[in-house]
């Protein structure tokens, strides 16, 4: 069963990175791509249902916070069945969307605005090296720069020092985190595509 | 009487809104009713958004109203599908890895050669012409600005690189530490990624801040059509 | 050698690591199970089973042919040896000389105890030492010296004695050396030795030859030189292996030229792994073969090579002090072991040969016949002279004596032990262990505790003699009491019968009889045709004991600090921290409480009256201007692909920067499609709010595709092949088939391609994804604040044409476009900048408070420690 399935992952990485090169491949790699969309999908499901086991097992042995748990039950069930009924994008379910979900979704994003604030003016208590002081300047300085005045932009900060920190200096450190992390990816996918790495279970 | 869905609504924001901003005071039920509601909800909607935009209409669809040959294409991703229900199943979870595996696979040549082709040698191309004279002219950037501007873009690209090389060898007394020009190389990455997260930290800000304005705004709103 | 290992049934090489012979399927590695059943060793007062193996001498190796000729022309010749010379020879045969070894086990609590010479040599404090002689005879053993020898003549034999000696030696060991060689010269019943601690890598590489105690070395390298047959056969020997002890090296290298001499000779020997023996043992081989070469051809096949090879590595070595070594009184001249040197008080000149005379004359020069049937009262005269721990190593060559009670409490000879033992040449009882079945079948070697030593199993089955295999095969014979003191002790050991199966006929026990049915010859191997062979198919070691492997932990100093320092790291994880008090908690509480109060009671006022004091910003960065010259270049009507991808939390945020951006755009054809679950209704959800003005006479189209599943995997196959990837909209129709989407057959036959997305995985996904099939259609992204810094570099890399950011970005699209006052980004700006500033004001002002704080505390914790 391991062989197969590195022999499978690594046939599959193949032919889609033939895809890439060879016109002759862009047909298999369509198909392949096609199959793993449709795998994605199902695999999301599985994930759905694996949630319903757990919370159901935590009512089944009334743990502490079951009630939740029922409350997260009939919810997902509830709301299954209806966007099974009506389609997802009835309007009715925009309820679903714009009465609850961006409601708590964008009320805990609210509350991260506080939390960040304290956590910025409390950084240099804890930590009160280098990198802390740039980062927390450069914060500021971004900040107060993207602000106006009511008589317009913010002088200096909002017109020079903001976008030349955005557009030079942060520029710089961010194309290195990014092609950092394109060959952190490159590695990854060809350590999976010679079987080094076997994530799906197979070592 | 007529309820709107406006109506209806508005009050369940309203409400979840409260729900969720009484954390301000602490950790308490209400809070936990608010979040776990919102995953229940949340996770039904995906599960019905699976069902009908792909398991249906991607697989179902053409097993049923296909032509022969996407009936026989289909059969690979359906058995995929059930190796994938298979996990549900400790006994039959090993199963899956099939299908995991197929996944990963066609993952990570994807990302490979996304990362190629998307971003590696742009990024490394884009650095290079951070020097070049005649795009910067067409965005109307003199000559120093953009030999000056490039130096540092160069310089944050290289040093901020190099901060991610952790290769070190020990020392005699045991300590491990990076070869000294490295040392140093990564000392001024650490600058540039602390002005970069420093920018992220603002568009963070940023953003939760229009969320919270966005919310308050809401709230103002649904009392407001009240009063 | 040490890369790979022989098969011993076929002779290929293997690697080291291998369990089976790769070519025969048979075992490498021997299992340390007890022989049962019909491979049961002999019991006592069992009679060995003849075995005829002249008829398979052909297909020997000629070496083995040459060696069994000499030895049976040598049988024949002392075949007409008289009681005496009998007597004799079996006095100083090298089986009397090991008899006491099995048995000082049981007998000597202290076996396991480091030998107090080794402990002296080390530095350590020795412990009290017993008033018993047998600790003296063993410091006499390992540390032997002049004095030892003739403890009359001590003021004569000391400047002989070598430095390292004295450096090594107490005084008080001397002395007790001395008294132990008064005593042994005298004893009437041999006291138990302690036995000497061997190393657990005695057998594990080719150093073990430097265990071997010099004298003994020397002493079977003297006789080997006299041995001019065995000398033919002799195998290479290493002379100073890494693990010998610095004086012993020092010393080996002392005499290394003369030993090259020997050297050579060695090499010529067959491939014999002669290292992996203790040189004491290889010594007491070399006393072994002396007669047995003569005396058995099977013998021949493995002990030559233990015998030359000792004597090739020592014949050189002895130190002056035994080279000029006085003789001791004269205590059993009628018998021959006592050698001249001991008779007769002669200086050994140095330069008359390599091998002091009082070697050159001992008895193991003389072949004797063997025989298997030793007289009891010729074993009992040796008995009695040697050390127990000796005569314990040699258990099998009691099998065939039977010595009485009486006898063995008679005093027999006061020749030292360790002479008799040595010149004793006419043994040819213990066959060596040639047999291929010790693969399967032989226990560990007596000292090798650790049976996952990586010694060479090859040589060690066919260098090793099988007396030693069978000390410790049989841990209850080596329990008897001391075999020179009782019957018991002398009582034959059991003799495996692969040993039997390898014994000579011609010098066999006279009661050795034919070999059963079930002892079929060996098929296969250079033991073809042999019978009584243990059988080393794999199949057998299924019944033995599985093997034993080492509980020690293999792991080097630095593997040890790596682990030691992940489990401090594991340990830190894991260790809870203490909070410091809970003032600070309190303290955390209340500035988090203050920060929420400063911004509600800011923000809420001026969202509630909804003023628009501040102005939008003036001017916009090049990315935002990018951005708007693409949203010019779209021609009405043209279809634009929109990535709807963000999360519903930053909802107010992207259709705050994303409306002003469409409501730029002309009879716009938008094309939603998502890879969030939830972007197919967030599209709607933006469609019928913010572009509700361009519906109706905007003339706005829109198409939503609905959700694109597998991330990245999705993407390209969307951009590589987008009608059969996403062929229906959200109400499942045919999405390819609606005017929105005519003439669409590729990503690049889009006008543009917008993502309006707040996570810069996202873009980065659609920016490579697309790289290569978008062509030359214009990428615009709008994205929430928080990503906008890890999407700029794409912009500045071109691959970007547009980039339109949060709040702020729609702020300035919408002041491009005539700030107008209903505008999301409008209504939220004021707001919006007086929290940025007091966000600002927080920061510096707080940061800097608890800056100072905290350097405060610094400081303050520096004081205190």
């Amino acid at each position: 069963m391991r062989i197969f399935t590195a022999v499978v992952a690594i046939a599959a990485g193949i032919l889609i990175l033939g895809g890439y090169f060879f016109p002759a491949f862009e047909g298999m790699q369509a198909l392949l791509l096609n199959w793993a969309v449709i795998l994605a999908g199902a695999a999301a499901l599985v994930g759905i249902f694996n949630l319903v086991s757990v919370h159901t097992d935590k009512i089944r042995r009334q743990e502490k916070g079951s009630v939740y748990s029922a409350l997260l039950l009939i919810s997902l069930v509830a709301t299954f069945l209806f966007a099974m009924i009506l389609r997802p994008n009835h309007a009715t379910m925009k309820i679903v969307l714009s009465g609850i979900i961006i409601p708590v979704e964008a009320s805990l994003m609210g509350l991260l605005t506080i939390s960040l604030l304290y956590a910025a003016v409390r950084l240099l208590r804890r930590r009160a090296d280098l990198t802390s002081i740039i980062f927390l300047v450069t914060a500021a300085l971004l900040i107060l720069g993207s602000a106006t005045l009511p008589f317009g932009n913010m002088p200096v900060l909002g017109t020079f020092v903001g976008p030349w920190i955005t557009q030079v200096l942060a520029l710089g450190g961010a194309r290195g985190i990014l092609i950092g992390v394109a060959l952190g990816t490159l590695t990854t996918g060809l350590r999976v595509l010679f079987g080094a790495d076997r994530p799906y279970g197979g070592n | 009487m007529v309820v709107s869905l406006d109506l209806i609504t508005g009050i369940l924001s309203f409400l979840f809104t409260l729900l969720v901003f009484s954390y301000l005071i602490g950790d308490n039920p209400l809070f936990r009713i608010a979040v776990y509601i919102f995953v229940g909800v949340s996770s039904g909607y995906i599960a019905a958004v699976a069902w009908w935009q792909v398991i249906w209409p991607r697989l179902v669809y053409p097993l049923v109203f296909g032509s022969m040959l996407e009936k026989g294409l289909m059969l690979v991703p359906l058995l995929g599908a059930v190796l994938i229900f298979m996990k549900i199943s400790p006994r039959l979870a090993g199963m899956s890895r099939i299908a995991m595996a197929f996944m990963v696979g066609v993952g990570a040549a994807v990302t490979i050669a996304g990362a190629v082709a998307g971003t590696l040698i742009p990024q490394v191309m884009g650095t290079i012409n951070a020097f070049d004279l005649t795009l910067a002219s067409s965005r109307n950037v003199n000559l120093i600005e953009t030999l000056f501007n490039g130096a540092f873009v160069l310089a944050g690209t290289i040093f901020t690189l190099t901060y991610f090389h952790f290769g070190a060898r020990p020392k005699a007394d045991g300590s491990m530490h990076r070869m000294g020009l490295i040392e140093l190389s990564a000392w001024v990455g650490r600058i540039f990624i602390g002005i970069t997260l420093g920018a992220v930290f603002a568009g963070v800000y940023a953003a939760a801040l229009t969320a919270f304005i966005e919310r308050i705004v809401s709230l103002i709103n649904f009392i407001g059509n009240f009063l | 050698m040490a890369d790979v290992i022989k098969c011993p049934v076929c002779g290929e090489s293997n690697l080291p690591d291998q369990e089976f012979c790769q070519y025969c399927r048979s075992r490498l590695e021997p299992l340390t199970g007890s022989l049962k059943g019909e491979d049961a060793p002999i019991k006592p007062g069992q009679a060995p089973t003849k075995k005829t193996t002249a008829e398979l001498e052909p297909i020997l190796p000629q070496w083995l042919r040459d060696a069994r000729d000499s030895a049976r022309k040598s049988t024949e010749k002392d075949s007409a040896s008289d009681d005496k010379s009998r007597q004799e020879s079996f006095s100083a045969s090298s089986f009397d000389l090991l008899a006491g070894l099995q048995s000082q086990k049981a007998g000597d609590e202290e076996d396991n105890e480091t030998p107090e010479w080794l402990t002296n040599i080390t530095g350590a404090t020795p412990k009290p030492k017993k008033d018993q002689p047998e600790s003296s005879e063993v410091r006499w053993v390992e540390l032997g010296g002049v004095n030892d020898f003739a403890p009359e003549e001590t003021a004569e034999a000391k400047p002989a004695e070598p430095s390292w000696l004295k450096d090594v030696t107490p005084t008080n060991e001397n002395s007790d050396l001395n008294d132990w060689f008064r005593e042994a010269s005298g004893s009437q019943t041999p006291q138990q030795p302690e036995q000497p601690t061997i190393p657990d890598d005695s057998f594990s590489a080719p150093a073990a030859p430097s265990d071997t105690p010099d004298w003994l070395r020397q002493m079977a390298a003297d006789s080997e030189a006299q041995n001019a047959s065995a000398a033919q056969l002799s195998s290479g020997g290493e002379s100073v292996p890494l693990d010998t002890p610095d004086w012993l090296r020092s010393f080996a290298e002392e005499n290394e030229p003369r030993n090259k001499a020997v050297k050579d000779a060695s090499d010529a020997s067959p491939a014999s792994s002669f290292g992996e023996e203790p040189d004491w043992l290889r010594a007491l081989g070399a006393s072994q073969d002396q007669t047995q070469s003569a005396g058995t051809a099977a013998f021949s096949e493995a002990g030559p090579g233990t015998f030359d090879a000792a004597a090739g590595s020592s014949a050189d070595n002895l130190p002056d002090w035994m080279q000029n070594l006085p003789p001791v009184e004269k205590e059993k001249p009628k018998q021959g072991t006592v050698p001249r040197w001991l008779q007769e008080e002669k200086p050994v000149s140095s330069a008359e040969t390599d091998m002091p005379v009082w070697l050159s004359d001992l008895p193991a020069s003389e072949p004797v016949a063997p025989e298997p049937e030793q007289p009891a009262a010729d074993e009992n005269l040796s008995f009695g002279d040697i050390p127990n721990w000796l005569k314990a190593a040699a258990p099998q060559s009691s099998i065939y004596s039977e010595p009485t009670e009486e006898q063995a409490s008679e005093p027999s000879s006061d020749t030292p032990d360790w002479l008799s033992a040595s010149s004793d040449a006419s043994q040819p009882q213990s066959t060596p262990a040639f047999s291929l079945d010790e693969i399967v079948d032989a226990p560990p070697p007596a000292f090798t505790p650790d049976a996952q030593a990586s010694y060479n199993m090859d040589a060690l089955f066919t260098d090793m003699p099988d007396w030693l295999s069978n000390a410790t095969e049989n841990p209850s014979a080596s329990n008897l009491t001391p075999a020179a003191t009782s019957a018991e002790s002398i009582t034959p050991g059991e003799l495996p019968s692969w040993v039997q199966a390898m014994r000579p006929v011609d010098s066999g026990s006279p009661l050795a009889s034919l070999a059963g049915s079930d002892q079929a010859p060996e098929s296969r191997g250079a033991l073809a045709g042999l019978q009584g062979v243990l059988p080393a198919a794999p199949g057998y070691a299924a019944t033995n004991r599985p093997k034993a492997y080492s509980i020690k932990l293999l792991a080097n100093e630095e593997q040890q600090t790596h682990a030691a320092m992940l489990e401090q790291i594991v340990a830190a994880e894991t260790a809870p921290v203490p909070i410091g008090s809970f003032s600070t908690l309190q303290t955390s509480r209340i500035l988090r409480w203050v920060i929420t109060f400063v911004l509600f009671v800011i923000l809420v006022p001026v969202l509630f009256m909804g003023t628009q004091s501040f102005s939008l910003p003036v001017g916009a960065p090049p990315a935002i201007d990018g951005a708007i010259e693409v949203l010019q270049s779209i021609p009405e009507g043209a279809p634009v692909l929109v990535a709807f991808d963000y999360e519903p939390a930053r909802s107010a945020e992207m259709e705050a920067a994303a409306a002003p951006i469409f409501n730029r755009l002309s009879k716009p054809n938008l094309i939603f499609i998502s890879t969030n679950e939830t972007g197919g209704i967030l599209a709607e959800r933006f469609i019928s709010g913010p572009l509700a003005g361009l519906s109706g006479d905007g003339g706005l189209q829109s198409l939503n595709l609905g959700y694109l599943p597998g991330g990245q995997m999705g993407i390209r196959a969307f951009a590589q092949n987008p009608s059969t990837t996403a062929p229906f909209d959200v109400a499942l129709a045919d999405a390819w088939t609606t005017p929105q989407l005519q003439g669409i057959t590729s990503l690049s036959k889009f006008a543009a391609l917008i993502i309006v997305t707040d996570n810069a995985n996202s873009a980065r996904a659609w920016i490579e994804q697309t790289s290569t099939t978008r062509g030359t259609i214009p990428l615009l992204v709008i994205s929430s604040a928080q990503a906008a810094p890890m999407i700029q570099p794409y912009y500045d890399s071109q691959q970007v044409n547009g980039l339109v950011a949060g709040l702020y970005g729609g702020a300035v699209v919408e002041q491009k476009n005539g700030g107008a006052s209903d505008g999301t980004a409008r209504r939220y700006w004021d707001a919006y900048s007086i929290g940025m500033l007091l966000a600002m004001a927080l920061v510096l002002g707080g940061g800097l408070l608890n800056l100072a704080l905290g350097l405060r505390d610094r400081v303050a914790a520096g004081e205190a420690k």
